[in-house]
């Protein structure tokens, strides 16, 4: 789902994760490089832009950053319809969120985008004595339903660049398109971008 | 001639009926009852068939004297006139095609030319036939009446039709009734307010200038408005109403903002036991200047409808007295959850986690919630659980803690800051729930509001296809919590809370806002994620006095067309079911 030009690819990103997982906050890190310890909640949704250069080519990432409860779950699927990467966020103290992120999985494999890579973030790593949700178990499930997972700290900054540059490297990669100065993906990427680029 | 609502009683050729409708209040039946009205004192009829929403006349006496809007829900506004015309002569003003004048004989050409005006609606003759054709438009349950009587050929409309007319196949018709009792409320109160800001601005002509060049810069779009107009009247000369639109437009500004209520002038409110003596005037100052600080805590508790406004200090007193007992109650409820019965409690469990969560992060930067283990973050938690057994099926949900900080701060004491969130709640709580419905409905009342307001912006994001207006959820979600500084909060929401001008003030704060990035979101061609980066951003930087100032003038430009535009019982109106509106779900925390 990434549209490119020379060398470069925009691509869509969204963070799904239970209430106060570390969505916003490993946003904040990857783009301002801040960390801040009472991170309000996100109301509605937010959206943030980073670009990032990986191998040959510069990736820039719409990310969009959502709300957590369960009760906004209805406006999901506005956030991540058309995205082209997914990064999944747990709280590795909180069991309740790893099950709550295996559910988020599920919506985005039954939603049907196949081309979607999807990351698993089990954040908090720097929490290590808090410790609830082993790297062992989610490692397994991680390989069974074919999502890269990685441990983060926002607060640490632990792989926080790196979850992001994992995907920029996964997403495909396009020739060269008639469009020099590529285009902005829209939510209906699959139409609108069919023509010019290449997302098999 | 008698109107007389909820009733389905025609005890005179004139009258029309409504459903008995026994949940009523009677204060609201009083409000909208004509009793016998000689037809020689009715000097006009003014015909209103919004683009939107249900037809109403409106009846004015010769003695100025206009009565509050007679809706029909069901069509029956030609069968009305028509039987009007039975009983005296009716003629149509030559300046407004909608104003039907009584009794006004002056011009015989006028006279003869009105005659041919409304052929096709008589029926018959007789009364009695005229009865029976109004009374089955009053009462035919075919929700497509509606559309027919609201439609009229405008395909934008049909999607708030199809709407209402889902709300309304409820079996209990009465329903429809109390969202028209609401609706009309909310447009007297533009009504009024309009035609006292126009008194107001010929007292006061400093502002011309300022007015005219506002006119001149555009932010009032007239291309919007004109087509409304010229649909509403769609064989008369638009010329003539144009003209008038504009010399009305041309005398409203929103008012420059005064001083806030401080304490002297507050006890120039209030009789000698306490009571707010006059509380339009209180609402309207309150509106144009906001309450200082150290008095917020005895102004809120009215405003928010916690104490009522006839309430005396000692009825205040007794009345927190057992409202602190009650609370304590509903607190001990979840206080009394052992830990091993929460181990057996997860619905319990999660929702206690949820508000730790939320509560730890709000507002932790302002002065009295910050630090470690400070107290008032507890009270907060201790409110909200409270208020999550207090309403049970509705919970907490995020956003809750940004409406509750200020609340606390302001009442500084545990029982009257649950009480007055109570009441807060008890008008923005739809704003939380599940299906999202009270969100949507604001939403659409925005993007209506917008399309009358700002045509070419409407236009843009209808091609942008940005009209879901979701980058503007934040803002109506929690009243532009995290838009503005701290005690610019506080302000704004005393202002929203006047109901004043409206009760939906805050969609006209939204539409002023866009209105002056208008020109910036078409200009580059804003798309739905970089119009959200925007807006967010905007947190911060909104000149919040000139917004205020653009949303009043905003409001009363649009009156009766703007109030039109919002569904009856649209948050913060109060809720229209009286039954449980918060359906809970298996997930739901």
């Amino acid at each position: 789902m990434a549209t490119t030009a020379t060398k470069s690819v925009n691509a869509k990103l969204v963070l799904l994760g239970d209430v106060g997982a570390g969505k916003s906050s490993l946003v904040l890190r990857f783009v301002k490089g801040q960390f801040i310890d009472f991170q309000e909640s996100t109301i509605g949704a937010a959206f943030f832009s980073q670009t990032i250069a990986v191998n040959d080519a510069t990736v820039k990432f719409e990310i969009w950053d959502t709300a957590g409860q369960e009760r906004y779950h209805s406006l999901a699927p506005m956030y991540y319809r058309g995205a082209a990467a997914a990064i999944v966020v747990y709280d590795i103290t909180n069991p309740i969120s790893f099950t709550r992120a295996k559910k988020w999985v599920q919506e985005l494999q039954a939603q049907g985008n196949t081309n979607m890579i999807m990351a698993l973030a089990g954040n908090k790593s720097d929490l290590l004595d808090a410790r609830k949700v082993t790297a062992e178990a989610t490692q397994t499930y991680a390989e069974e339903n074919n999502l890269f997972f990685m441990e983060t700290s926002a607060k640490s900054a632990t792989n926080v660049n790196e979850i992001f540059y994992e995907i920029a490297k996964r997403l495909p990669r396009a020739q060269p398109v008639q469009n020099p100065v590529g285009m902005v993906l829209m939510d209906r990427p699959v139409e609108r971008t069919a023509g010019a680029s290449c997302c098999s | 001639m008698t109107w007389i609502p909820y009733k389905r009683s025609w005890d005179g050729i004139d009258s029309t009926g409504h459903n008995v409708n026994a949940g009523l209040l009677e204060k609201d039946r009083n409000l909208y009852t004509i009793r016998a009205v000689p037809l020689t004192d009715v000097h006009s009829i003014h015909r209103h068939a919004p683009p939107l929403g249900w037809q109403y006349v409106i009846v004015v006496l010769s003695s100025g004297l206009a009565h509050p809007p007679l809706y029909f829900y069901n069509g029956g506004v030609r069968e009305f006139l028509a039987t009007i015309k039975q009983h005296v002569s009716l003629l149509r003003s030559r300046d407004d095609a909608n104003v039907f004048l009584v009794n006004d004989l002056q011009d015989p050409l006028q006279k003869s030319l009105s005659s041919l005006e409304l052929p096709r609606a008589v029926p018959g003759s007789n009364g009695t036939a005229l009865h029976s054709s109004i009374s089955s438009s009053f009462s035919n349950e075919t929700p497509g009446r509606l559309n027919d009587a609201t439609v009229d050929g405008k395909s934008t409309t049909t999607e708030y039709n199809g709407k209402q007319k889902q709300k309304f196949n409820d079996p209990a018709r009465d329903i429809s009734i109390q969202v028209l009792e609401k609706f009309s409320l909310v447009t007297k109160f533009a009504r009024e307010t309009t035609s006292q800001l126009f008194r107001e601005s010929h007292h006061d002509s400093s502002n011309s200038y300022e007015r005219m060049q506002w006119m001149n810069s555009g932010s009032i779009n007239m291309a919007s408005i004109e087509p409304t107009i010229k649909q509403k009247v769609p064989d008369e000369n638009p010329a003539t109403l144009d003209s008038l639109q504009v010399d009305k437009l041309s005398l409203v500004w929103g008012k420059a903002r005064q001083s806030p209520l401080n304490y002297v002038e507050w006890a120039t409110f209030l009789d000698s036991e306490g009571r707010v003596k006059d509380s339009e005037a209180l609402r309207k100052r309150i509106f144009y200047g906001g309450v200082e600080n150290n008095l917020r805590k005895e102004v809120w508790r009215i405003l928010l409808g916690y104490h009522a406004y006839d309430s005396t200090y000692a009825e205040r007193e007794y009345l927190a007295s057992v409202k602190k007992s009650e609370y304590d109650v509903i607190k001990s409820q979840w206080q009394s959850i052992s830990p091993s019965q929460a181990k057996r409690f997860t619905k319990f469990r999660e929702r206690r986690g949820l508000i730790e969560k939320d509560v730890v992060r709000t507002d932790r930067s302002f002065t009295y919630y910050d630090g470690d283990d400070n107290q008032n973050v507890t009270l907060l938690h201790d409110i909200l659980l409270t208020y999550s057994f207090y309403n049970f099926d509705l919970g907490y949900c995020q956003g809750m803690s940004d409406l509750l900080s200020p609340i606390l701060f302001v009442m500084e004491n545990e029982s009257e800051a649950f009480w007055s969130f109570v009441a807060l709640m008890e008008r923005l709580g739809p704003n939380f729930n599940r299906d999202q419905n009270g969100m949507h409905s604001q939403l659409f009342a925005l993007s209506k509001l917008v399309e009358l307001l700002d045509s070419p912006l409407h236009n843009y994001l209808k091609q942008a296809d940005c009209l879901n207006y979701f980058f503007c959820f934040r803002w109506i979600l929690i009243q532009f919590k995290r838009e503005f500084e701290y005690e610019q909060v506080m302000y704004l929401w005393e202002v929203f809370w006047t109901h004043y001008l409206s009760e939906h003030f805050h969609l006209y704060v939204c539409v002023a806002i866009l209105k002056r990035y208008s020109r910036k979101i078409i200009g580059e061609q804003m798309d739905f994620d970089t119009l959200l980066k925007f807006i967010n951003e905007l947190s911060g930087h909104i000149d919040l006095d000139g917004i205020i100032r653009d949303a009043e003038a905003l409001c009363v430009c649009a009156g009766e067309n703007g109030e039109a535009c919002i569904p009856p019982g649209t948050p913060p109106s109060l809720p229209i079911e009286a039954e449980s509106m918060y359906l809970p779900q298996d997930d739901d925390l």
